[in-house]
């Protein structure tokens, strides 16, 4: 039993010794920049920042060192504390998606978007709404004639596909059951084996399956209809007031100096105009190029979190 | 059939790189060397290796952890042998029959055979999972979340089967696995559980739960137990490792019915090798025409329990692979790593990751064969790296947990997530209740949990859904088989089963 006191004692020393210590520094920049993802390597926040970080050195739009660094955990709850720890530093810069509204709303983490100073929106995830291309619905009159309730199928309740469901039901009075998935490969396999009327879904997991014939997309919920899919229609197209989309952007942390807000806002302009940019990231990855900064954006992010807490409260999530 | 041979050739086309093939190399006597450990069988040996894998193509991945499965099975008859302590439960019929030809000086014969006998186990047991596998996956597209649902309360009616002695610590067990599955966020509801702190919203990693149960729990075990392994100086003659071709005629029929029960008893889930082994030393009894040979060192009873352990390992993929059923300890912890590659196991996966799934297959063919030549020529090898571990295991694993729990988030957290089931583990195993069906819990609760809410909320509120559909309703007459199955033959090895723990 001693032995076995001493061996957990040396694993609880061991986990002390893992810690590590912040940096600080004067000038602006007057380092390397940190680009923070909140989830682990190989995910759509680490591939965002690794593609960026790539795209400025090589462009020489940034001159001093980048790094691109793994927070994850907690859906992003991790790097949010990671970063508001460094406020006032502006070397660091952070991924966020709907996560860094959804993830403080539903849980008790102490911070928002507000804790943060929002530098660009680099681009939207638009939503698609596909039927199977072999099934009964052609058009979104289609649906609405159906003499039942529809199913429809999305990533978990909550998630900006269960909202725009929950809109389509409001906006067009047809009575939606809508029945969530773990992920974009379980919602595309049960719409092609036929146990669901329509899915929501983003245009990344749907156009290969668009392109092979195997599904029809109906509407798309942009502003207007994109370069990609120019065949889609919108839904304000067809009388459906719904405009909504994830986006992807770049925040850092609080109170950061005017300067180094204006050099972070700067470069990131810059590359949303690189064709490298374009074509090595936006393209690939089916992201629709609607560049916002600083204010701008911060006010969308108000907005969209308005809409969350709206939603999230009606279907009783949040209370 | 001419299909699975394209699909394999595919498979080997991606595996045949000098990476992928020193990695498996490794990966093959990593795995000889953690199944003779006594005390760290084939789910540490996964445990451990995982957080490696992390950062490797997904193919490379899954065939450095087949390849330390396979390998255990291998690496357990090694101190089986030599000092009659059985590395792994598998390995311990070895010891009954392997020891004592030790002891009358063919301990050489001894280990040349019962390589052998593994190489034709785990060949026999391929050939069966790269023509059989395609066949169940094709009907795959037919199935929704009812039958999934179904599936997963299959995968978890095997509890029964891995329960060992005392069916109510089994249960009790599977109770504490499901509560641990239920932290974190929940994609149906959009609620959080249990989110103590915000490390726990995605939930508990089950990697870290993993390395603490066995990893450390091990470590803790045998520390109290002072578990002290010598070698001692054993000396061999080169030539005795491979054997006659008398004695291998005289195997033979042992062997290949061995390989066709441990696939069997494989592809079963919840029964698994050391099942495997019993049923086929059992068998080579009954039928043997020398029976007062058995125990004291019967080559049937060598070669037939070693050629089944090791037809298990494909065996056992094949539920795995084709419907997301582990069928033992080890291929939970493989089907937690598919999950946390992003391969969603389950009648899909041979069709959605098709490349990946048939490059492990073609790396478990390759590992295969790394594995007879290097457990062949290589015992003195091994018997040298026993040696230079044995006294230093403890520090050596507890380093290997440590940073493999730091290295999946970068962060202290997990290692404090291990620790705690490390203790955990120990009292488990102190008190003797079994790990296995609290590790099928972890992975198969949230699941099934899921999939039954989907398929509720598919038929909008009518229950009807599970029996309306052909599939679902077979599988429900399956899973009341293997329940009937399960308690038969639990009695049957009860009787059976010399005083060994399995």
């Amino acid at each position: 039993m001693k032995r076995l006191l001493k061996t957990m004692g040396l694993a609880i020393t061991a986990v002390a010794a893992l810690q590590s210590a912040p940096l600080h520094a004067e000038e602006f920049p007057a380092r390397g920049l940190e680009f923070v993802a909140g989830y682990g390597p190989g995910g759509g926040h680490d591939t965002m920042l690794r593609a960026m970080a790539k795209i400025l050195k090589e462009e020489g739009i940034v001159e001093v060192p980048i790094n691109v660094v793994n927070k994850p955990g907690g859906s992003s709850a991790v790097a949010m504390g990671y970063l508001n720890a460094r406020a006032g530093d502006g070397h660091y810069l952070m991924s966020i998606t709907s996560s860094h509204i959804t993830t403080p709303l539903a849980s008790n983490i102490g911070l928002d978007h507000t804790n943060f100073t929002p530098i660009a929106r680099l681009g939207i995830d638009p939503e698609l709404l596909v039927v199977n291309a072999a099934g009964p619905y052609k058009s979104i009159k289609d649906l609405l004639k159906a003499d039942k309730v529809l199913n429809v199928g999305g990533t978990a309740t909550g998630s900006i596909e269960h909202i725009v469901s929950i809109q389509f039901q409001k906006k067009t009075g047809k009575e939606i059951n809508f029945v969530p998935f773990q992920g974009d490969g379980d919602v595309v396999a049960a719409l092609l084996s036929n146990q669901l009327d329509f899915i929501v879904t983003n245009p990344g997991t749907a156009r290969d399956f668009i392109e092979a014939g195997n599904f029809k997309a109906l509407a798309i919920s942009t502003d207007e209809r994109i370069d990609a899919l120019p065949d889609v229609p919108t839904f304000k197209e067809q009388d459906i007031d719904i405009t909504l989309s994830l986006y992807r952007g770049v925040t850092a942390p609080a109170d950061i100096s005017e300067e180094a807000k204006a050099y972070l806002t700067e470069k990131m302009t810059e590359l949303s105009e690189s064709e490298a940019w374009k074509t090595g990231y936006m393209e690939p990855n089916a992201v629709v190029g609607d560049f916002i900064t600083g204010e701008e954006f911060e006010a969308y992010l108000a907005e969209n979190e308005k809409l969350y807490r709206e939603t999230l409260t009606e279907l009783g999530i949040l209370k | 059939m001419l299909d699975a041979l394209t699909h394999l050739a595919g498979g080997f086309a991606e595996v045949l790189t000098v990476y992928n093939i020193v990695l498996i190399f490794f990966a093959g006597m990593i795995g000889t060397v953690v199944g003779a450990l006594p005390g760290l069988g084939p789910s540490a040996g996964i445990a451990l290796m995982l957080p490696l894998t992390f950062g490797m193509p997904h193919a490379s991945g899954l065939c450095l952890l087949t390849g330390v499965y396979m390998g255990t099975m291998y690496g357990g008859r090694i101190t089986s042998i030599l000092i009659n302590t059985p590395g792994d439960a598998p390995a311990i019929v070895t010891a009954m029959e392997g020891y004592p030809m030790m002891r009358r000086g063919q301990g050489g014969l001894a280990l040349g055979l019962s390589a052998v006998s593994s190489f034709v186990g785990g060949f026999f047991g391929l050939l069966v999972l790269i023509f059989f596998a395609p066949v169940v996956s094709s009907y795959a597209i037919y199935l929704g979340a009812p039958e999934y649902f179904l599936l997963m309360l299959l995968g978890l009616s095997t509890i029964i089967l891995l329960a060992g002695e005392d069916l109510v610590k089994a249960l009790l067990m599977a109770c504490v696995g499901v509560l641990v599955s239920t932290f974190g966020s929940d994609y149906i509801s959009g609620h959080i559980r249990f989110a103590f702190t915000p490390e726990l919203i995605e939930g508990i990693d089950f990697v870290a739960i993993i390395i603490g149960l066995y990893g450390l729990g091990e470590v803790f075990y045998n520390l109290e137990q002072r578990t002290r392994l010598d070698l001692g100086r054993p000396s061999f003659n080169l030539r005795e490792y491979i054997p006659p071709a008398s004695t291998l005629k005289e195997s033979s029929g042992a062997t290949l019915r061995g390989s066709v029960i441990g696939t069997v008893i494989g592809i079963l889930p919840g029964a698994g090798a050391t099942v495997a082994t019993f049923l086929e030393y059992a068998l080579e009894r009954r039928i043997s025409r020398k029976p007062e040979e058995f125990g004291n060192g019967a080559i049937a009873g060598l070669a037939g329990p070693e050629a089944s352990n090791n037809a298990s390992v494909p065996g056992s993929l094949i539920p795995l692979i084709t419907l997301g059923i582990p069928g033992s300890g080890g291929t939970a912890i493989m089907l937690g790593a598919l999950i946390m590659f992003g391969l969603q196991p389950g009648p899909l996966l041979m069709i959605k990751s098709g490349d990946v799934v048939w490059a492990m297959i073609a790396g478990l063919v390759l590992a295969n064969v790394f594995l007879l030549f290097s457990n062949v020529l290589l015992i003195p090898v091994f018997v040298n790296l026993l040696r230079s571990v044995q006294g230093h295991l403890a520090s050596v694993v507890v380093a290997l947990c440590v940073v493999g729990a730091f290295s999946l988030a970068y962060n202290s957290f997990n290692i404090w997530v291990a620790l705690v089931f490390g203790i955990l583990g120990y009292l488990m195993k102190k008190c003797d209740y079994p790990t296995g069906p609290f590790i099928l819990a972890v992975v198969l609760a949230p699941l099934a949990e899921n999939y039954f809410r989907q398929s509720i909320m598919l038929g909008q509120g009518d229950w009807s859904i599970f029996v309306d559909r052909p599939i679902s309703l077979g599988i429900i007459v399956a899973m009341v088989a293997t329940g009937i199955l399960g308690l038969v033959t639990k009695r049957f090895i009860k009787s059976r089963k010399p005083a060994a723990r399995a």
